[in-house]
């Protein structure tokens, strides 16, 4: 084993949590059982880091393998990193008929062609997700495969969810990723989370949506805690509304876990009470920024207990609907009255 | 506009009303399971609403009220607004004892001291009184329960010939002392 090989086996060993460490060496099935029982997991990080490497040393392991247990580890824990959308649009017409041998070759035919050292890894999960593993190099030098960066696609679908790009490799991924799913051209998505899981469940429309329609349904499948008999509410009809509101624009049940969402504002001061700042014909610049450990559970909750007035406003509700998270609001005509939009950017 | 009076309906026997009102809807749902399991000799109906004026669909079903508690978190700016604001809906009847003022957070922090003594200036203009409650414990919610019981007692009428609700306003109705009214 040489010595960038041994570097990247000691920074994925040290990367993987003590907790899931010894549960992901049997699945890899590189270390004999003799070796597994030597390891004692209580022991300080460090030492475990040097016992797993002289194992490996032992079994003359190659980078094949070891990228293996990364790749392992990192999709049986998405949720780590930054994690960004984007979509493919203009679907040719036999989009729908590529099938998972004929996707895997012509990415990996495409960027060969283009990148001259690259180490492309992909695997298939269980549930029809596509995880690429992908380690950059340029002409002159090897793949760095302390950086590797990550892609997740669902076959068929038009999302494509990337983690750890950087921006000079950006146009070839997209270029691989648009001729390879027979697509016309691959937007960004304005979604960027830490839990790969949400962005799924958002886009893919994992979660339970509530429709608005005439009878209400939900209201009967709340389980409302039974309340004494002598409680009465006056205001129960308005709540149950409120309610209704709040999961027809947020969802029912466990929301996607998303941290944040921020509004970029080109649009003209409005206040009345400032007098340097309104009747100025530049925009007033700001960003307004909702952080939460779990967002569309906040604001779900803001509009069912009434901090919030409703209806929802379109802005907070094309969070779900547009399945986005970075929006930027301009203003739209010259009047001053006009609404502001969320366009796209 | 519809005012709520308290003189216009018939009281129950053995029975008290309370209406409870709050603009988080999180004091109030709390304060009413302790009031209700709370051991006393006569039955508590509790109502709660986030403001006044009460829907107008409930006037029918809805029982005599006999006191009206008005829960103001001193850490929220929005709630003493909402209070003054469902102040205007109550028949001036009520305030002959019937009203009730209950602040929580009132320790927490400097804008607190400024809203209770706002609070205080109400209460003493409407001659009523002011609690002070402690929420986030068991034992705090426990007590507010019991002290509202013993108001809501007088105030429903059922206290010894003597007490009143009205004598027991003019005892327990917030004064606002010259050093606060210097502030």
């Amino acid at each position: 084993m040489d010595a960038q090989v041994r570097s990247v086996l000691r920074r994925v060993i040290r990367r993987i949590p003590n907790k899931n460490i010894e549960n992901l060496l049997k699945k890899w099935n590189c270390l004999s059982t003799d070796q597994l029982c030597a390891l004692d997991y209580t022991r300080p990080k460090w030492m475990i880091v040097e016992l797993v490497a002289s194992f490996c040393e032992d079994n003359s392991l190659n980078l094949k393998q070891i990228t293996n247990l990364e790749m392992m580890y990192h999709i049986e824990n998405p949720d780590q990193g930054v994690w960004h959308a984007c979509q493919l649009t203009e679907a040719q017409d036999d989009a729908v008929c590529v099938d998972l041998t004929q996707f895997k070759e012509q990415f990996k035919a495409h960027l060969h062609g283009v990148v001259r050292h690259i180490s492309i890894k992909m695997k298939k999960h269980e549930d029809e997700a596509i995880w690429i593993r992908i380690a950059w190099g340029d002409n002159f030098s090897k793949p760095n495969h302390l950086k590797p960066t990550y892609v997740v696609h669902h076959l068929h679908t038009s999302y494509v969810f990337i983690s750890n790009l950087m921006a000079k490799h950006k146009i070839f991924l997209c270029q691989a990723l648009v001729m390879a799913t027979k697509h016309g051209s691959i937007k960004d998505g304005h979604l960027s989370t830490r839990s790969l899981t949400g962005m799924r469940e958002l886009l893919l429309r994992r979660y339970q949506q509530v429709f608005p329609n005439a009878h209400s349904s939900i209201l009967q499948e709340r389980n409302t805690l039974p309340s004494h008999p002598c409680i009465g509410k006056e205001h129960s009809g308005h709540e149950d509304m409120r309610h209704q509101m709040s999961c027809e624009a947020f969802g029912h049940g466990p929301t996607p876990k998303l941290e944040t969402a921020v509004y970029r504002l080109e649009t003209r001061y409005r206040g009345n009470d400032n007098q340097t700042l309104s009747d100025r014909e530049e925009f007033f610049r700001g960003v307004v920024r909702f952080s939460s450990s779990s967002l569309l559970d906040s604001l779900r909750h803001c509009v069912a207990s009434g901090m919030a007035e409703g209806p929802v406003t379109p802005l907070l509700s094309a969070i779900t609907q547009r399945g986005r998270n970075y929006f930027v609001i301009t203003d739209k005509g010259p009047s001053v009255s006009s609404q502001a939009s969320a366009q796209r950017a | 506009m519809a005012l709520l009076t308290p003189f216009s309906k018939v009281p129950e026997l053995n029975t008290a009303t309370v209406l409870l009102v709050e603009n988080e809807e999180e004091l109030q749902s709390k304060l009413a399971n302790a009031l209700v399991q709370y051991k006393k000799d006569f039955n508590v109906n509790v109502r709660l609403a986030r403001k006044l004026p009460l829907p107008v669909e409930n006037k029918e079903t809805r029982p005599r009220i006999d006191l009206i508690v008005f829960v103001v978190n001193l850490l929220s700016e929005r709630s003493l607004q909402s209070v003054e604001s469902s102040l205007a809906h109550l028949h001036s009847d009520c305030f002959l004892g019937k009203v009730c003022f209950l602040v929580t957070d009132a320790r927490c922090g400097s804008h607190t001291q400024e809203r209770l003594v706002s609070v205080r200036k109400l209460a003493a203009s409407h001659q009523s009184p002011v609690l002070c409650a402690e929420h986030r414990t068991v034992d705090g919610v426990n007590a507010a329960a019991v002290r509202l019981l013993n108001i809501l007692k007088v105030s429903a009428g059922m206290s010894p010939i003597a007490t009143t609700a009205l004598y027991l306003s003019s005892l327990t109705r917030c004064s606002v002392t010259s050093d606060l009214e210097e502030d």
